[in-house]
C-alpha cells in the first residue's frame, strides 16, 4: 500500500492546498512538504522491492488499479518528484494565485507519477491525459505574453496525442485477442499480427513523438517552453516530455518488438534529423528560453536514436539520458527563470556581462556554465554519460544517424559558448544593472539539481545501475558486434 | 562670495554672447557661471569630498613610496622590496602639512596619516607578518602608483619642457654620476651599463617620472585632507566651492620644484636640481591629468582591445582610456586598473560615505563599483579645476564685459568638453545621480 502513498500524497495536497489559509510562503512549504515526502516515500520503495500493488476497479472496462514500479518506472518517479519540489522552490515569492498554481503543479506531478506507475494501458492512458489539463492551466494563466497562444497549441497537440495512445491502447485490447485486458503483463505476450502492429505502432509513434517531441511533431515545444512560467517550464521539459521517451520504451520496444524493429531505420533517421535541426535551430536563437527549448528538442533526437537501436547499451542510454537531461533542461530552465526575474529579460542581445562580480549575477552563471557543459555532454557530468551510452549503444545499429547526433552533439558546445559569451561576458548596462543579487533561496533549486548532475558525471551507476536489469531483456539488437570488433583479430573477422 | 561665484552672477544678469550649440551646452554654460562639469547639488558634493579623504589616506603612501623608490630603492636589479617602505619615508615631513611646512596646505601632521598607519599595521586581515601582508595583497596597491607613473612616462611631450630635459646632455651626465656611484664596486653592473648604456638611463629617466609623480601626490594628499576637513567643519557649500578652493590649491602651488634627487652612500645626487625651475603645474599636474585621467592605456584593465581591428586610435594623444572614460566594472573595463585604486579606497572610506553606499544598488555587495563610480564624479571636478586654472591662467576672467574675450572663453571651453563628445565619455552619466 505504500506505493499507494506515492499518488495519494500530491492527490490529497493538491487538494487541500486551494483550502489553505496563510501567506503564500505557507502555501509554499505545505506543497514543498507534499513534495519531499513523495521523494522519500519513493527512496522507501526503492529500498523494498519488489513492489507492486492490484486493486479491482472497473474490469467491466478491463481497468484495474495495477500499479508497480520496476528499474524503468522508479528513477523516473523518483525525477519527476524531485523536479516538482524544485519547481516550488523555484517559484517566485511574489506569485500570484499561490494555492492554484502549487494545487495545478501537484496535480501535474499525480498525472506523471500515475503514469510512471502504471501497469495497465488503460490507467497509464487516464494519467496521461491527467497531466494536460493542470499544464495546460498553468500556462495559460502564469504564461508569458503569448500564453494563449501557446496554452491553445499545447492543447491541441496534446490531446491529438492523447487521442492516439488512447486508440493505441484500445486496439492493442480489442485486437490481442484476451478479452479486455489492458494489463501490461497481458499486453506483453499478444498475438497481433505484424500488420496489426505496425498499425498499433504507428498510433504509439504520434502519440509519445508529439510528447517527446521530435521533428516534425515538435511544433508546440519551443512556443509552450518559452512561454510556461519557469517552474512549469521545469516540470514540462524535465519530466513530462520524458514521458515520451518512456512510452516508447514501453509500448514501442516492450510490446511491439517485430514492428519496432521493422521501422527502427526511419525512428532512427528521424532521431538523427531532430537532433541537427533541434541544434541549428538553438544556434540561431536570440531569446534563452528558446535556446533551451530547442537543445531540449536536439537532445529528444539522440533518445529516439537510442530507443531505435535498441541494443543493452543504447537502452541503458535511454534512461541515463532520461535522467541527465530531465536534471540538466531543468537547471537550464531554472537558471534562465531567475536571469529573466532579474534582469527582466532573457533576450541574448540585451544582455551582457552578467559574470561581473559586484552587479551582475556571477552565482548563477557559474551554475549556467556547468549546466551548459553538462548539456554539451563534457566529461564529469551526467551529460557525459549519458551521451556516450547513447552514441556508443546506437553506433553499432545506424552508424550513420550516430554520426549526424555527435555533429549535433557538438552544436551544443556552440550555442552554450555563444549564450555564455553574449551573456556572461561583456560590459554590464549601468542602467539596466539595477537589480539585487540572488538570494540562498532562490539559488537553492538550482544548487541541488547542479549537485545532482554533477553526481551523475561522477557516479554513472546512479543513472544506469537502478534499471540495467529491466532494460536488457528489452534489447532487439546485440551490443555484440562492438566487442566482435574490438577485440578480433582480421582473420577471425575475415572468417 | 568667491570670485568665481560673482562671476556667475553677472553673467546671468548680462548674457553678452549668444547660448552655446554645443551638445553640452548645459555644461559649458555651467563652467562659463564658474560652476564644475559636475552638477551642484549637495549629495555630488558629499561624494567628491568624501572619495577625496578616501583617496588622500592611499595617496599618502603613494609619493611617499614614489619618492622612496626613485631617492633609495634607485636601480636595485631585484627590488623586491619596493613595497617595504623605510620608516625615515613614512615619517618624511610633507612639504604642505605641519608646523614645519612653509606652504600650509593641510592643517594636519606632517607625517603619515593615522589611518594609513593603522592599515599598514593590521589590514583586513588582522596582525601578520608584513610579508604576508604583501603577499596576501592586503595592503596599499601601489601596482596603481605605478601604472599611474608608467602612463606619464609612456604618453611623454605632454607640454611642459621636463620630458625634452631626460634626453639632455645635462641630465645625462647627472644620471651618469648617479649610476657609477650606485653601482660603485659592482663591475658587474658598471660592466653591463658600458654595453648598454642606454637601457640604465631609460631606468633612471622612468624613475625621473616617479619621483615627479611622487612630488605631485605629495601636494594633492594635504589638499584633499584639507578639503575633508572643511567639508567637515560645514565649510564648504556646494560643489562650485569645492572646485574653487582646487583651482586656487593650483595657483598657490603651481610654482612648487619638481625635481629628481637621489641618495646613494649618505650623498645627495642631484639628478634633476631644483635650479632647473621645472614647476608643479606645467611639468607634473598637467601630464598627470592629460596622461591619467585622460588616455593612459588600452591594455590596462580586464578588456584588451584589439589595434589590428581600429578599435585602438593610431595617434596616442587620441586614447582614451583614462578614468574620465573608464568603465569602472570589473568585466570590460579598461584604463588605468581602476579596480586596486577602488580597493585602496574601500579601507579609509567616510562613514557618511559608506551609509549612502548601502543605501543605493546592493548596499554593501557593490560599494566597490559605487565609489568607483564616487571616483569619477571627483575626477571630473578635479578636472573642472584644472580646466578652470588653464582658462585663468591663459585666457580671461569670467565677469570680462568684452564679449570678444567671452567667446575666447567659451571656445576654450567647447574645445575641451570635445574631448568628451566620444560616446565612452562618461560626462553624460554623471550629470544624472541615477548612476551610481
Amino acid at each position: 500500500m505504500t506505493l499507494l502513498l506515492l499518488l495519494l500524497i500530491p492527490v490529497v495536497a493538491a487538494v487541500l492546498l486551494p483550502l489553505l489559509s496563510g501567506e503564500a510562503n505557507r502555501v509554499r512549504a505545505a506543497a514543498l512538504a507534499a513534495a519531499l515526502a513523495q521523494v522519500a516515500v519513493g527512496l522507501w520503495l526503492w529500498q523494498h522491492p519488489p513492489v507492486e500493488l492490484s486493486l479491482r476497479w472497473l474490469p467491466q472496462l478491463g481497468l484495474q488499479l495495477d500499479l508497480g514500479l520496476d528499474g524503468l518506472s522508479l528513477p523516473l518517479v523518483l525525477m519527476a518528484a524531485l523536479l516538482t519540489a524544485m519547481a516550488i522552490l523555484a517559484t517566485p515569492a511574489d506569485q500570484n494565485r499561490p494555492r492554484l498554481f502549487f494545487a495545478l503543479l501537484l496535480a501535474t506531478n499525480v498525472g506523471l507519477v500515475g503514469s510512471f506507475v502504471a501497469r495497465n494501458a488503460l490507467l497509464f492512458v487516464l494519467a496521461y491525459e491527467l497531466i494536460l489539463i493542470p499544464t495546460t492551466l498553468l500556462v495559460a494563466i502564469w504564461g508569458g505574453p503569448r500564453r494563449s497562444t501557446a496554452a491553445i497549441r499545447f492543447l491541441l497537440y496534446g490531446a491529438i496525442s492523447g487521442i492516439a495512445l488512447l486508440a493505441a491502447v484500445m486496439a492493442f485490447g480489442w485486437l490481442q485477442g484476451g478479452g479486455l485486458d489492458f494489463s501490461f503483463a497481458a499486453l506483453a505476450h499478444h498475438s497481433l499480427t505484424p500488420t496489426q502492429q505496425r498499425w498499433i505502432l504507428a498510433l504509439v509513434l504520434l502519440a509519445f513523438g508529439l510528447k517527446l517531441p521530435v521533428v516534425p511533431l515538435h511544433g508546440w515545444q519551443p512556443l509552450t517552453y518559452s512561454q510556461a512560467p519557469t517552474p512549469v517550464a521545469m516540470m514540462l521539459a524535465g519530466a513530462v516530455s520524458k514521458l515520451g521517451a518512456y512510452g516508447l520504451l514501453r509500448f514501442g520496444v516492450a510490446f511491439l518488438p517485430d514492428a519496432w524493429s521493422a521501422w527502427s531505420g526511419w525512428i532512427a533517421a528521424v532521431g538523427a534529423i531532430s537532433a541537427m535541426y533541434g541544434a541549428l535551430n538553438a544556434v540561431a536563437q536570440l531569446d534563452m528560453r528558446r535556446l533551451v527549448a530547442y537543445s531540449s528538442l536536439g537532445h529528444m533526437g539522440f533518445l529516439l536514436l537510442a530507443l531505435a537501436a535498441a541494443t543493452p547499451l543504447s537502452l541503458q542510454g535511454v534512461m541515463a539520458q532520461m535522467l541527465a537531461h530531465g536534471l540538466i533542461i531543468a537547471l537550464l530552465f531554472c537558471l534562465v527563470g531567475l536571469i529573466e526575474i532579474k534582469t527582466g529579460s532573457s533576450e541574448i542581445p540585451e544582455l551582457s556581462g552578467l559574470l561581473n562580480a559586484q552587479r551582475g549575477l556571477p552565482f548563477t552563471m557559474g551554475l549556467m556554465l556547468l549546466a551548459l557543459m553538462a548539456a554539451a555532454g563534457v566529461p564529469g557530468q551526467a551529460g557525459f554519460v549519458a551521451e556516450l551510452l547513447v552514441f556508443e549503444g546506437s553506433w553499432v545499429a545506424y552508424p550513420w544517424p550516430t554520426l549526424v547526433c555527435l555533429v549535433s552533439s557538438g552544436l551544443t558546445a556552440v550555442y552554450a559558448v555563444r549564450l555564455f559569451n553574449r551573456v556572461g561576458f561583456g560590459r554590464l548596462d549601468n542602467a539596466r544593472a539595477n537589480w539585487a543579487s540572488t538570494s540562498w533561496t532562490e539559488r537553492a533549486p538550482a544548487l541541488v539539481l547542479t549537485a545532482l548532475v554533477v553526481l551523475g558525471g561522477l557516479w554513472p551507476s546512479a543513472l544506469t545501475g537502478f534499471s540495467e536489469t529491466d532494460t536488457a531483456p528489452l534489447a532487439l539488437r546485440s551490443s555484440d558486434a562492438v566487442t566482435v570488433i574490438a577485440t578480433s583479430t582480421p582473420q577471425e573477422l575475415n572468417a | 562670495m568667491t570670485p568665481t561665484a560673482t562671476a556667475a552672477t553677472e553673467a546671468t544678469r548680462t548674457p553678452l554672447i549668444p547660448p552655446s550649440t554645443h551638445r553640452y551646452s548645459e555644461v559649458i554654460h555651467r563652467l562659463e557661471a564658474g560652476g564644475s562639469m559636475l552638477p551642484d547639488t549637495p549629495e555630488n558634493l558629499k561624494q567628491i569630498i568624501g572619495i577625496y579623504k578616501a583617496y588622500a589616506v592611499p595617496m599618502d603612501f603613494y609619493w611617499r613610496d614614489l619618492l622612496y623608490i626613485a631617492e633609495r630603492v634607485f636601480l636595485n636589479p631585484l627590488p623586491a622590496f619596493k613595497y617595504f617602505i623605510s620608516q625615515e619615508y613614512l615619517d618624511l615631513p610633507n612639504s604642505y602639512a605641519g608646523d614645519q611646512s612653509k606652504l600650509r596646505i593641510w592643517r594636519g601632521g606632517e607625517k603619515a596619516h593615522p589611518e594609513l598607519l593603522e592599515f599598514m599595521a593590521r589590514g583586513e586581515t588582522g596582525n601578520m607578518p608584513k610579508l604576508l601582508h604583501h603577499l596576501w595583497h592586503d595592503r596599499v596597491n601601489m601596482e596603481f602608483a605605478e601604472a599611474c607613473m608608467q602612463a606619464m612616462l609612456w604618453h611623454q611631450g605632454m607640454g611642459g619642457r621636463f620630458n625634452d630635459y631626460l634626453e639632455s646632455d645635462a641630465y645625462k651626465a647627472n644620471a651618469d654620476r648617479a649610476i657609477k656611484a650606485y653601482f660603485k664596486g659592482n663591475p658587474l653592473m658598471l660592466g653591463l651599463y658600458k654595453l648598454f648604456p642606454e637601457m640604465f638611463l631609460e631606468q633612471v629617466r622612468q624613475l625621473s617620472y616617479t619621483a615627479n609623480l611622487g612630488l605631485f601626490w605629495e601636494v594633492m594628499a594635504p589638499v584633499f585632507f584639507e578639503m575633508s576637513d572643511i567639508y567637515d567643519e560645514g565649510g564648504f557649500k556646494g560643489v562650485p566651492d569645492a572646485m574653487d578652493f582646487l583651482v586656487n590649491g593650483i595657483f598657490a602651488v603651481a610654482g612648487r620644484p619638481i625635481y629628481h634627487h637621489v641618495y646613494i652612500g649618505g650623498e645627495c645626487y642631484e639628478i634633476i636640481p631644483k635650479s632647473e625651475g621645472f614647476t608643479w603645474l606645467y611639468e607634473a599636474a598637467l601630464p598627470y591629468v592629460e596622461a591619467v585621467f585622460y588616455r593612459t592605456s588600452p591594455f590596462r584593465g580586464t578588456k584588451s582591445y584589439n589595434a589590428q581591428a581600429d578599435q585602438v586610435p593610431s595617434d596616442q594623444a587620441d586614447f582614451h582610456y583614462g578614468i574620465l572614460y573608464a568603465d569602472v566594472y570589473p568585466v570590460g573595463s579598461a584604463g588605468i586598473p581602476p579596480t586596486l585604486l577602488m580597493q585602496d579606497m574601500l579601507h579609509f572610506l567616510p562613514p557618511y560615505l559608506k551609509e549612502t553606499y548601502k543605501e543605493h544598488r546592493r548596499g554593501e555587495e557593490d560599494e566597490l563599483i559605487q565609489l568607483g563610480i564616487t571616483f569619477q564624479r571627483s575626477m571630473y571636478n578635479v578636472t573642472s579645476a584644472v580646466i578652470q586654472a588653464l582658462r585663468c591662467a591663459l585666457l580671461y576672467p569670467l565677469d570680462d564685459t568684452d564679449p570678444e574675450h567671452l567667446m575666447a572663453n567659451r571656445r576654450f571651453f567647447e574645445a575641451q568638453l570635445d574631448r568628451f563628445l566620444r560616446p565612452e565619455a562618461r560626462l553624460s552619466d554623471i550629470q544624472s545621480q541615477d548612476y551610481r
